[in-house]
């Protein structure tokens, strides 16, 4: 694993999603393949010459060809610039770097898996990697709320899954806009909202959560709620994360550092721990 | 043990054939009063009796602003490593060499940061007893008892009994046998002979960082980040990358960050995980107790004292001993 030099990767697809949104697919070969083996939860740190570095999850499912496909939200520096790039164009490749969702522990189990906002791009990676093998799991359900409908990533690729009978889908919107007409496979709530109807087997369910941190607090309570431990309620952390390594010391979380401990934690491991949960 | 004598007298032809193997920087006092490292090589005498320099010898191994690699299109991301002469850091306090062989575990390894690597291999480590005063607490830590160098001179009446430790050490004491004769001499047992005003063992570990007594101190800090930058085991980065005037090349630079900053801990979108000032300071304190990550359980501190000696307003834990002290009676 390549964990300082920053090792070519090439943009082979741009597909925009929304507005401020764009997915990106890579190809690792040759120089860097190993980048695209990695566990869903995990992350690389992206470079864009001339401009600078950022943590990215993995949003695809590891290829057999090298490519790879990242999700970002243009809001700063780094993720506008990376909008005006083209076909063919050069990104600095580091990684995978972090501790994943523990996928091996939820064989047989029922599956919650949580993402509010951009935080579907990990979520839709471990989906995928669930709907691989299928039948090794029981009931998958998706919970996933935006705050318009058109922020609403990957909607097609996940109304499909739910046609097809292998996943449950409970989506929300904050608001509609003027004049949308009410979609009736999305309710008009926020994201705890979904929870409140929902019956699961506690005993037999992992839940996995990535969304923006101010909502962490009420989802998680939520989940508590519905009787899941905390032990089983996996959530992603975002932190400031310069150096992916464990060397920078900006995504300390108490004794943790998310780069190397997380991003994903159990909300049991992170009871107690200052500056954890939000 | 086998040992060494250097007299005195033959300290300065000591220093001149010590340049036989690089540089040398050491402690000088300069003419606002201030002890800072700086460049011995041209025979200037160090301060050997100086308490504490401004910046810790961790400039000389991880420096405060640093190429790491420039981009071109040809070549995509290339390592900058520059050219590292040797250097010998002399006279350094134990608690100095403490924080060194922290920084080895954090930014050297078996995976060590190259950069950090490339100058550390070029430099020798020659540690000197001190005298502690009231604002050292290296008595409460053990690292500066174990730290490793690779000569340690204690002084004695009338010269320095030297220590070897290393292969390196060995060969530079090898050259010097005109001027440091073998002697059977007791090494005193410990090399900070004095341990200023002490402080109970548990002063930070296991302080309850919720007592009213800790939040009193911590929201007296201004959030300088003097004691971070000053503190020998302090070494978070932060790294940017500036484009070339050509529109293609780049390079990009890591530099020294600092926890009491708020920045430290902002992501996009403007988020903050530690948002107060005094939740940084009690954040720094208990990540000097506690360790994090890889090095979680590894206390960082190794009494220094400079981060008490240099704060503008003295904030200082002492205080809250004294306080915790009062509160008990
Ligand atoms: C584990 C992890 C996974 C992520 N996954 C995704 C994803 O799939 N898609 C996506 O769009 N975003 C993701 N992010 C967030 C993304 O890293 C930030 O949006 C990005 O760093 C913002 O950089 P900027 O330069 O555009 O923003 P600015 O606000 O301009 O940031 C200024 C500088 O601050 C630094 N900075 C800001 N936020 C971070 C951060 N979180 N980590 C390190 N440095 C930061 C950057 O170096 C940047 O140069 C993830 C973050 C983490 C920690
Ligand atoms: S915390 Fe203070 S006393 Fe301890 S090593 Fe750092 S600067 Fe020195
Ligand atoms: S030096 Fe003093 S005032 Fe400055 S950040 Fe440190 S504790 Fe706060
Ligand atoms: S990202 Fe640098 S220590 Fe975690």
């Amino acid at each position: 694993m390549n964990n300082i030099q920053p090792l070519r990767g090439e943009i082979s697809i741009i597909t925009r999603m929304t507005a401020d949104t764009t997915l990106f697919t890579l190809s690792t070969k040759p120089e860097y393949e190993v980048a695209s083996s990695f566990l869903p939860g995990q992350f690389l740190e992206l470079s864009l010459p001339g401009v600078g570095e950022i943590p990215v999850s993995y949003c695809g499912f590891p290829s057999n060809n090298g490519t790879i496909e990242l999700c970002i939200r243009h809001i700063g520096h780094v993720t506008n610039a990376i909008k005006s790039s083209a076909k063919g164009d050069y990104v600095g490749l580091r990684g995978p770097f972090g501790r994943g969702f523990p996928i091996d522990t939820y064989g047989g189990m029922d599956m919650l898996l949580v993402a509010g906002g951009l935080g579907i791009a990990p979520i839709r990676s471990l989906l995928l990697n669930l709907l691989f093998v299928r039948k090794r799991y029981g009931r998958i359900r998706v919970v996933y709320a935006a705050r318009a409908s058109r922020l609403l990533l990957f909607l097609d690729e996940l109304l499909d899954f739910k046609k097809n009978g292998i996943i449950e889908l409970l989506l929300a919107v904050d608001s509609l806009a003027v004049g949308e007409k009410k979609n009736p496979d999305c309710r008009i709530a926020l994201l705890p909202a979904l929870f409140e109807e929902m019956k699961i087997e506690p005993e037999k369910t992992f839940t996995a959560v990535c969304g923006p941190s101010v909502v962490y607090p009420r989802i998680i309570t939520s989940l508590q709620n519905l009787g899941v431990s905390d032990d089983r309620i996996h959530i992603s952390l975002e932190r400031r994360m310069k150096c992916g390594i464990g060397r920078c010391g900006h995504c300390a979380i108490g004794e943790y550092l998310c780069c190397l401990d997380g991003p994903v934690f159990s909300v049991a491991e992170l009871s107690g721990v200052e500056g954890g949960i939000a | 043990m086998l040992t060494r004598f250097i007299s005195d007298q033959n300290l300065p032809d000591f220093m001149q054939k010590l340049r036989k193997f690089g540089g040398i920087e050491g402690p000088l006092r300069g003419e606002d009063g201030g002890v800072r490292f700086g460049n011995l090589s041209d025979g200037t005498t160090p301060d050997i009796h100086a308490i504490r320099t401004l910046l810790p010898a961790k400039k000389y191994l991880f420096a405060p602003e640093e190429r790491l690699f420039n981009y071109t299109l040809q070549e995509g991301y290339k390592i900058l490593l520059e050219d590292i002469s040797p250097v010998t850091l002399f006279a350094l306090h134990p608690c100095e060499l403490a924080g060194i062989n922290y920084l080895d575990r954090l930014l050297g390894g078996d995976a060590p940061d190259p950069h950090y690597a490339a100058r550390r291999s070029q430099i020798t480590l020659i540690g000197i007893s001190c005298l502690p005063d009231e604002f050292c607490s290296c008595h409460i830590s053990p690292s500066p008892l174990q730290a490793l160098s690779d000569i340690f001179m204690n002084i004695v009446e009338g010269g320095f009994v030297v220590t070897v430790y290393s292969s390196r050490g060995k060969e530079i004491m090898e050259d010097m046998k005109d001027l440091a004769e073998e002697r059977e001499l007791p090494v005193p047992q410990d090399a900070r002979r004095f341990f200023g005003v002490s402080l109970p063992l548990n002063v930070m570990s296991e302080i309850d960082t919720g007592l009213p007594e800790w939040q009193k101190l911590a929201d007296r800090c201004l959030g300088c980040g003097a004691c971070s930058l000053c503190c020998p085991t302090c070494a978070c980065f932060n790294i940017l990358e500036f484009a070339g005037l050509d529109g293609v090349s780049s390079e990009r630079i890591r530099y020294w960050d600092n926890c009491l900053f708020k920045s430290h801990s902002m992501v996009a979108g403007g988020a903050v995980f530690n948002k107060g000032r005094a939740e940084r300071f009690i954040y720094r304190y208990r990540h000097k107790q506690r360790g994090f990550g890889p090095l979680r359980g590894v206390p960082s501190c190794v009494g220094c004292g400079r981060c008490r000696a240099f704060c503008p307003i003295g904030l200082d834990l002492r205080v809250l001993t004294e306080l915790l002290e009062r509160s008990a009676v």
